[in-house]
């Protein structure tokens, strides 16, 4: 396979998560780490919390390690014990994520021991965990990630990614998309929006849909339609890519839990891509006060305002 | 007297305004005796900054043809930044829309002062005439007429288990 990822570093990478949790765990430094372990199936891994030194041997780092952990210090927050520092290990892009998060005021730093991974890429589905890691099975995301090294951690392992050069998926959908017209794009989005379920997995895995009452569940008055109908469904994906714009940070957790295989990271991807040429915003690893839908400047362009 | 065309097509035109501007300079047309089209339903908002996207959006689906959102002159806000804020909002919901298809000449944005009577009359005119050359809104009354849970349902063989039994 001449497109195969090198992943022989997350063993390295695994061990040294491992040492480092034990010791904050062990000092007390921390009073858990959110990390990943292995699953049931082979090759697999799923999300963990752990309190004890002695569970530090649980910890592992691999391409099926997917999932984006900061959503564990937001929604679900109160299944962490709470008093102490938090540790949670994250990749790059979802290190983005939580400096999102920071900047939002819905973290603070000095609680958090921040464990980053050198990272060369995940799967883009877990259905065949044990996967070699390849252009082929690499998910979309890595292929267009210039987050392999996260910045600004506690701790990062000293291991550095190979990383190969991949044609982004996204930015050659989106510019696909830009080339219909209206009435093709507005096709194109009736199929995707139509298989829908309404399930709001995508709601439930982003870190930054964390309102306590979505304005989506509303109903006095309902701005959006609940019932999985295509009117409804359309609402529903044009206010979700409205209220993450500016502050999603790409991690395709969204379209990852999708179970309707909706390319709706497309959307996001498409307003970050919007909002750094009109605004030069771009998520990053350096927490800002306030995103660009949350500021202003005087000069902002108003050429389309008669 | 203005004259009384018929039109084959009457574009149901929604505008948002801020209560502060635009709605004063509304009110000032009409107590000038201006003439504009009967199309325009106003909304009053205490600002544009009170103006959530989400209203636009819904206003398509219960059956707009256009949708106008106009408020006071940057520097003019009567809560001193409402009015920027709303800037960058419109703009990014703009290309939002543009995105998943809708044609942006049936949204139109402004600043229209209290003392705008004139500009008032000539924005909902255009657009009014502009959504008149469109035609209706289809797009979001056919969405909103379908019932189909979900595209994949439709199979050829849940189709034929259906016609068996
Ligand atoms: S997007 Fe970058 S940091 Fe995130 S999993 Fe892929 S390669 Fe790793
Ligand atoms: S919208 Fe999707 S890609 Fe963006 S932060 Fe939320 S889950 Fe991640
Ligand atoms: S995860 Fe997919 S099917 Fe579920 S609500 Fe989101 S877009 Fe719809
Ligand atoms: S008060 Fe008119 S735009 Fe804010």
């Amino acid at each position: 396979m001449t497109n195969s990822i090198d992943t022989s570093i997350y063993t390295a990478i695994t061990e040294a998560i491992q040492d480092e949790a034990r010791r904050i765990l062990s000092e007390r430094s921390v009073i858990a780490v959110v990390g990943y372990t292995a699953a049931r199936r082979k090759g697999s891994a799923q999300p963990v919390v752990i309190t004890q030194a002695d569970d530090a041997g649980k910890l592992i780092f691999s391409a099926a390690c997917v999932n984006n952990l900061a959503v564990y210090l937001t929604k679900a927050k109160k299944e962490i014990p709470k008093g102490g520092k938090i540790g949670i290990v994250v990749k790059g892009c979802d290190l983005k994520a939580l400096v999102g998060l920071l900047g939002e005021s819905q973290l603070k730093r000095e609680e958090l021991y921040l464990i980053g991974v050198p990272c060369a890429g995940v799967l883009a589905s877990t259905a065949q965990p044990a996967r070699e890691l390849t252009g082929d099975t690499i998910a979309p995301k890595c292929r267009e990630c210039d987050n392999h090294l996260p910045q600004g951690c506690d701790f990062v392992p000293d291991q550095r990614p190979v990383t190969l050069e991949l044609a982004g998926k996204y930015s050659a959908e989106i510019a696909r998309l830009e080339a219909m017209t209206p009435a093709e794009r507005w096709a194109y989005w009736k199929e995707q929006f139509k298989k829908c379920i309404k399930c709001y997995a995508c709601r439930q895995v982003c870190p930054f849909c964390f309102c306590e009452q979505c304005l989506c569940d509303r109903n006095k008055p309902q701005m959006v339609e609940t019932t999985p109908r295509p009117a409804g469904n359309t609402a529903w994906h044009i206010v979700r890519a409205m209220h993450l714009a500016g502050r999603c940070a790409g991690c395709a957790e969204c379209e990852r839990v999708c179970p309707m295989d909706i390319p709706l990271n497309l959307l996001n991807r498409k307003m970050a891509k919007e909002l750094k040429e009109l605004y030069d915003y771009e998520a990053g690893f350096e927490v800002r006060e306030k995103g660009p839908l949350a500021m202003y400047d005087e000069k902002d362009d108003q050429s389309f305002i008669k | 007297m203005h004259h009384t065309e018929k039109h084959n097509f009457e574009p149901k035109i929604i505008a948002f305004v801020c209560t502060w501007c635009t709605y004063a300079g509304a009110d000032l047309a009409g107590t000038s005796r201006m003439q504009y089209p009967a199309n325009v339903r106003v909304l009053k908002f205490p600002c544009t900054g009170r103006i959530d996207p989400v209203f636009i959006l819904k206003a398509f689906q219960q059956g707009a043809d256009g949708v106008l959102v106009s408020g006071c002159h940057p520097g003019d806000c009567h809560y001193i930044a409402g009015n920027f804020h709303a800037r960058r909002r419109f703009a990014a919901f703009r290309k939002l829309l543009e995105f998943v298809g809708v044609d942006l000449g049936r949204l139109q944005f402004s600043w229209v002062s209290a003392a705008e009577g004139g500009k008032w009359v000539e924005m909902v005119t255009d657009l009014t005439e502009r959504v008149r050359g469109m035609g209706p809104m289809q797009e979001f009354r056919e969405l909103a007429l379908e019932e189909q849970w979900s595209g994949a349902i439709d199979t050829p063989e849940l189709r034929e288990a259906y016609n068996s039994i």
